[in-house]
């Protein structure tokens, strides 16, 4: 693990990138209400993905060299690091065949969703991703109090996200009609929300895993492979949610 | 280079022999559409590629195999070749041109099938379980059997009830899929008389190995005949019970109900009305009119004993008069 | 018996059966409470029987101790780095083992069991096809619920899609086995990950079977909705085995990627890598994103059943051919996941047997890439007929036809590699010659389906049918059984019997040949594919006669190959060196592979296949092999 970054500048790295996510998400909020420009929206989450892949989940460690004896631990982590990016690049098949499935079937429509309640959720999932990069950060500078915190705060956050989804937005689109027997709209939106819902639910899991194996003082500032993978896998799911806060969301006209 | 010379002559030998031997096995059942010249075309031409590749690559092959075997007691390796960079060039380069060949003439081709007549006539198609209709809509015809004119090309609108069928007639070449929701289209100019068959082409359930109706080519006169007499029936479809008769071709229902008292998907037609029906759970009704109603409408209420109540789509789209023109016919069915 | 009710295999399977209950008794529960109906035709409901079918294959799971490890993970208990095996006779196949070349022989078993199984009901329907007019399925057959015509389509289904898994599963076995052999690992990157992607093909194909009983399915193994949203609950057990199956394909192939980008030998540079390696990396970069689109689509088709959600329902603004875009986005590359670990299985063989270096390694290992990539463009060709737009067709039809070029360089560096070798022809090798020529008639027979206009007549007749026989036995299952014969003597220190090797070879190819040309032949003349019964008019009886005959030979021929595999394990002629005097790493230390592989780590100082070269040396120990095992 290089530490390129002392710990404080790490954690304003952190900041200004929220900062820039924020913006965009924002910014994309505004341009889909006053002029819904498909291809403007696709570039903002183009970028966000980018911000996101780079800052947050450091693809750029893949390219690492690693400790040149098979059984050392940093190897080991390059061989893993590697297993779950490849791993994210499978499970992004799904997520684009069901954007396929909702471009196919739903085109420049989109179901009729409460504004509100969606960029809420939105901006819980972004937040939390922001704690999430603190709480790693901090395990990187072996800083075990700050990781705990910071990734409680996260599971609470991701918690809320998943329950602002599945009980509060599902039972009011239930009762505005849209059901998942209701045509294609209602399909295609429970469907896309569900498997996204599912992918916080295990990684819900995976932070409580980690918070209690940190408990147990199995992390290190140079070993902490179980802290970047679910960080990195939380990120995932954020920025699987980039994507389809857009596509359900913003773009086209609402049924 | 001796055994390049060998192998070249081989290798043509056997191309031609495969060719000949292929082209005169009677591959490609009879060709009766204008279709069918441009697809036979390229076929044609596919079975010269894949003669003469085969031979390209087989006699190589097996001429190794017979030259360069390992004699008794010949110990050590072969020569060291390690490959050949021209070689390979020419081995994606020249099949290449022969893809782009063939891309060309595949488009060549779909575009003569593709050709539309104006005048073409039109008749609807509707494939169901297990069954295909004909509808002519000029005449107000409907009919079990596709009565097609020679050399006048008919565009076939096609529409599915349940799931997906795929209407081919071998002889016409052309096969195309019925999918529930959209109407597909189908155009063809038979160029040859005779009776033929459409088979279901797509796996539809049960009983799609049964799927196939008469599909007939007739001259000029002869079509008019038919549709002159078809039409003079429909006509005459006045009392409620050819109404009904009607009715049963139209939706499809004679694709699982036989007249005759053979068994199909679902019970005969023949003595139903009015009889004792035994249901599976070994309970029984007398089939009056409420009983056929209700079969047509939600065929899941009950289940006749030996069938399965889910074959049959429920057709809610049939009006009280329809339904009670289908009973009087039913009634007929002695 | 009692010891094999002991194993992880059988502990498994009960766990599976327990799982299941109670995962369809939690949701009849839920469904009396509700006041719904709580049985139906096969005694549960369907959601019951989905949920018990997936709750099933966890327990299966957690049952067997596929998964101990990383619960213990997840709680900071740190595990031993190798597991020492538990086990050293037959029991050890039947556990949890985490040694690659364990896996790697049960996988393949298993696949030859699924392969058995799979025939089986090939035999069974083809005597049913033996002549016109239904034989004995017939509409008064009643069995599973599904009267004769039905059992045909579930049967024929069923024949489809446990072939396709037990190719899966072979093609598995065989990269398992092999590729940490030829790389000098110890091991897979990750062998828990490799042992869980084994298992959880276990209860998958028991779920595959129990769709047979419950009720079969009648849509082939395409499953097209709307047919496969209304067929019996079989249907659900066929696409929740295939989803779970499919788990085990993905994880094994990411497993292989992993593998060969980190554990190469020193020195061992892509362009040195044996080059069945290249085959593997290929066929794993499809399996690991591709797969994912077919279970995305049997998952939707799933949840269309079970909660009404209108995907491809056209009543509910649902498009029934979306299904078939998201099933073949998956389903062709796919067979490329078949073919080219067989295509390098072929090219790793064919140097050692002709003494040669293998003609142009390097165009080779593109060409299984280039096939990989042009393989994900070119999906729709099986859709020409579907009513998709019609514009796509003619772009379809052309990435189709590019696939020709890297295959045909395949092809002629093969012969290329024979011309002026010193050819021996042991059975692995006349196995590798079937396949050649079997795939090239395959291969040769899809480009007049990937021209739109000549597919029109084509599409779903016995001209398809022959096709894919042909390319799927001369790519899979003749390099299948030429890698079983040659890889047989390093997993047991054994050989397999030569003369039954020759028997199986000369039994199985012209019967293959007859049955295929056969097949194409009266698909050419009119014959549909997926059909309980034929029009006696068309005259197809005495072909479809001879087909069934020589499936039956076909038949025998892998039950003689079946017993020759289990025979010689204990009784085959010893055989510890390098039987086949390779040049292969594997075969420079004796046979059965040790324990862990190689007790000295090797070097690439060479190039893989420079045979013919005096003093060439492709691997060189660290320190001499020890020549004798223990
Ligand atoms: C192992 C599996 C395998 C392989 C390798 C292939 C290889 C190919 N397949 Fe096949 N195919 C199947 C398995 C396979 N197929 C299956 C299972 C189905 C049916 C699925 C179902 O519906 O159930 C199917 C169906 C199928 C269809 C759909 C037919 C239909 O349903 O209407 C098409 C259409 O384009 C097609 C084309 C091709 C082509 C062009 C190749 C090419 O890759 C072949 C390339 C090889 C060669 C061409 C030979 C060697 C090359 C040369 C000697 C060079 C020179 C040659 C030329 C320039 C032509 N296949
Ligand atoms: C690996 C792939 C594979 C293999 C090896 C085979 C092998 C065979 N196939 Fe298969 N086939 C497919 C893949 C395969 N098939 C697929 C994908 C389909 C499409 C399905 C669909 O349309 O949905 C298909 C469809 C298909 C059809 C078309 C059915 C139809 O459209 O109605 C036919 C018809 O003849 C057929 C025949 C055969 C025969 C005779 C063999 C023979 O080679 C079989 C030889 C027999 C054996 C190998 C078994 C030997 C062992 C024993 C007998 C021992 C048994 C003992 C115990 C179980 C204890 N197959
Ligand atoms: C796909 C096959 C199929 C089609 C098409 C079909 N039916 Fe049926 N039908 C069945 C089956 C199977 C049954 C037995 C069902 C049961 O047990 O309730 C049945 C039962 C019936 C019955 C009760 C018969 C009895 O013996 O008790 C009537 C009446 C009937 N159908 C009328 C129709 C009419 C009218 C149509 C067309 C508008 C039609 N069916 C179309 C399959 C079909
Ligand atoms: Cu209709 Cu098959
Ligand atoms: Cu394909």
């Amino acid at each position: 693990m290089s530490h390129t970054l002392d710990k404080l500048s790490a954690f304003r790295q952190g900041v200004v990138i929220f900062v820039y996510l924020a913006v965009l998400t924002v910014l994309e909020y505004f341009v889909a209400v006053t002029f819904n420009a498909v291809s403007i929206l696709v570039v903002v989450a183009v970028i966000k993905v980018g911000l996101v892949m780079y800052y947050y989940m450091h693809v750029y460690k893949l390219n690492e060299e690693s400790d040149a004896d098979i059984h050392s631990y940093s190897y080991k982590t390059g061989t893993n690091r590697l297993g779950l990016w490849l791993f994210l690049l499978s499970d992004a098949f799904v997520f684009a065949g069901l954007l396929t499935v909702r471009i196919n079937l739903l085109g420049l429509t989109r179901p009729h969703l409460n504004q509100t309640l969606g960029l809420a959720v939105t901006a819980v999932l972004l937040v939390s991703s922001f704690f999430m990069n603190r709480g790693e950060t901090a395990m990187a500078h072996g800083d075990k109090k700050g990781f705990i915190t910071n990734t409680i705060i996260t599971f609470v956050l991701g918690l809320g996200f998943l329950l602002g989804v599945v009980a509060v937005e599902w039972p009011l689109a239930a009762e505005e009609g849209l059901t998942a027997g209701s045509g294609a709209a209602g399909a295609v939106f429970y469907m896309m929300t569900g498997m996204h819902a599912f992918h916080v639910f295990t990684g819900l899991l995976f932070l409580v895993v980690v918070l209690n194996n940190a408990r147990k003082d199995i992390y290190s500032a140079e070993q902490h492979w179980g802290v970047e993978a679910a960080a990195v896998y939380w990120h995932f799911v954020d920025l699987v949610w980039i994507f389809f806060y857009p596509a359900l969301y913003l773009i086209g006209k609402a049924l | 280079m001796q055994h390049f010379v060998i192998v070249g002559i081989l290798v043509i030998v056997m191309a031609v022999l495969t060719y000949v031997g292929l082209d005169s096995a009677g591959l490609m059942p009879v060709q009766a559409s204008a279709q069918a010249v441009s697809i036979d075309w390229l076929w044609n031409w596919q079975v010269v590629a894949m003669s003469f590749l085969f031979a390209l690559i087989f006699v190589p092959l097996v001429y190794s195999l017979v030259v360069f075997r390992r004699r008794k007691g010949e110990t050590g390796d072969g020569e060291h070749i390690e490959g050949n960079t021209n070689l390979e060039i020419t081995w994606t380069v020249l099949p290449l041109f022969l893809v782009l060949a063939f891309a060309y003439m595949g488009a060549y081709s779909l575009g003569e099938i593709n050709r539309v007549d104006p005048d073409a006539i039109e008749i609807k198609v509707r494939g169901q379980q297990f069954s295909w209709t004909f509808e002519y809509p000029e005449y107000g015809i409907v009919s079990t059997e596709l009565h097609l004119p020679v050399d006048q090309q008919v565009v076939l609108l096609m529409e599915s009830s349940d799931v997906i069928h795929s209407f081919w007639v071998p002889e016409f070449r052309v096969k195309q899929d019925v999918v529930p929701g959209r109407v597909t289209r189908y155009r063809i100019t038979p160029t040859l008389i005779g009776d033929y068959k459409v088979r279901c082409a797509e796996l539809c359930g049960m009983s799609h190995y049964k799927m196939e109706n008469p599909v007939i080519v007739d001259a000029q006169v002869d079509y008019d005949a038919w549709i002159a007499e078809q039409t003079a029936i429909a006509a005459a479809a006045q009392t409620p019970e050819a109404i009904g008769q009607l009715l049963t071709v139209k939706n499809g229902c004679i694709g699982c109900h036989s007249i005759d008292g053979s068994k199909l998907v679902g019970p005969s037609w023949l003595g139903t009305y009015g009889s004792v029906r035994e249901f599976a759970d070994g309970t029984s009704a007398v089939a009056d009119d409420a009983y056929i109603t209700q079969s047509i409408r939600e065929p899941l209420a009950h289940e006749v004993a030996g069938f399965s109540p889910s074959s049959m789509p429920p057709y809610t789209a049939l009006t009280d008069e329809e339904i009670a023109n289908i009973i009087a016919y039913l009634k007929t069915l002695k | 018996m009692k010891k094999f009710f002991a194993t992880a295999f059988a502990r498994g399977l009960f766990w599976q059966f327990i799982g299941t209950l109670l995962g369809a008794g939690l949701i009849t529960g839920i469904r009396a409470a509700m006041g719904l109906s709580v049985t139906d035709k096969f005694f549960f409901t369907e959601p019951a029987w989905v949920l018990g079918g997936f709750i099933g294959v966890l327990f299966f799971l957690g049952g067997n101790g596929a998964v101990t490890d990383w619960f213990k993970w997840a709680r900071g208990i740190n595990t031993p780095e190798v597991h020492e095996e538990k086990y050293s006779g037959w029991e050890k196949y039947f556990s949890v083992s985490l040694d690659h070349k364990v896996i790697g022989i049960q996988y393949t078993v298993v696949a030859l069991a699924l392969i058995s199984i799979g025939g089986l009901f090939a035999l069974i329907f083809r005597t049913e096809l033996a002549a016109s007019q239904l034989q004995f399925l017939t509409e008064d057959v009643q069995l599973f619920g599904q009267n004769g015509p039905q059992l045909y389509n579930t049967l024929m289904s069923l024949h489809g899609m446990i072939m396709i898994v037990s190719i899966l599963l072979g093609v598995s076995g065989i990269i398992n086995y092999v590729v940490p052999l030829l790389l000098g690992a110890q091991d897979m990157a990750f062998p828990r990950m490799n042992a869980f992607s084994f298992w959880i093909a276990v209860p998958a194909a028991v779920l595959l079977l129990m769709s047979l009983v419950l009720g079969g399915f009648d849509t082939g193994w395409t499953g097209y909705p709307p047919l496969s949203a209304r067929a019996p609950v079989g249907m659900q057990m066929f696409f929740l085995g295939v989803f779970t199956a499919g788990w085990s394909s993905i994880l094994g192939a990411l497993n292989v990627i992993a593998t060969v980008l980190r554990m190469r030998a020193k020195g061992m540079t892509a362009m040195r890598m044996p080059i069945f390696v290249w085959a593997a990396v290929a066929t794993s970069l499809i399996a690991l994103t591709a797969t994912q689109l077919i279970g995305l689509s049997f998952q939707l088709v799933m949840f269309q059943r079970l909660f009404g959600m209108g995907f491809f329902d056209s009543a509910k603004g649902g498009n029934p051919v979306l299904f078939q875009h998201l099933f073949w986005f998956y389903s062709h590359p796919a067979v490329y996941v078949f073919v080219l670990p067989g295509l390098g299985v072929i090219s790793e063989l064919l140097p050692v047997f002709a003494r040669k270096p293998l003609f142009g390694y390097r165009w080779i290992a593109m060409s299984s890439l280039g096939i990989a990539l042009v393989g994900f463009v070119v999906w729709a060709h099986h859709m020409f007929t579907s009513g998709m737009n019609e514009y796509l067709r003619v772009p379809f039809m052309y990435s189709t036809l590019l696939v020709a070029i890297p295959t045909g360089v395949k092809f002629f560096s093969w012969v290329a590699t024979l011309w002026k070798g010193k050819i021996e022809t042991p059975t692995p090798m006349l196995f590798v010659l079937g396949g050649i020529v079997v795939f090239l008639m395959g291969g040769l027979s899809g480009p007049p389906n990937a021209t739109v206009s000549t597919d029109l007549h084509l599409h779903d007749t016995y001209f398809i049918v022959g096709h894919f026989h042909d390319t799927i036995f001369g790519g899979f299952v003749f390099p299948f059984f030429a890698a079983l014969y040659y890889w047989f003597p390093k997993a047991t220190g054994r050989r397999m019997n030569e003369t039954l090797g020759k028997i199986h070879f000369w039994m199985m190819t012209p019967s293959f040949f007859v049955l295929t040309l056969g097949m194409m032949r009266i698909g050419l003349l009119g014959m549909r594919r997926r059909i309980a019964d034929y029009d006696p008019a068309l005259g197809f009886d005495t072909t479809h006669l001879v087909l069934t005959i020589a499936g039956y030979l076909i038949g025998l021929s892998v039950m003689i190959f079946i017993y020759n595999f289990f025979n010689s394990i204990k009784n085959g002629e010893k055989a510890e060196g390098n039987v086949w005097n390779s040049r292969s790493p594997e075969w420079q230390v004796p046979s059965p592979m040790p324990m862990h592989n190689y007790d000295q780590p090797f070097e690439v100082v060479g190039e893989p296949y420079d045979y013919g070269l005096a003093d060439s040396k492709y691997v060189e120990f660290s320190a001499p092999a020890k020549s004798a095992h223990k």
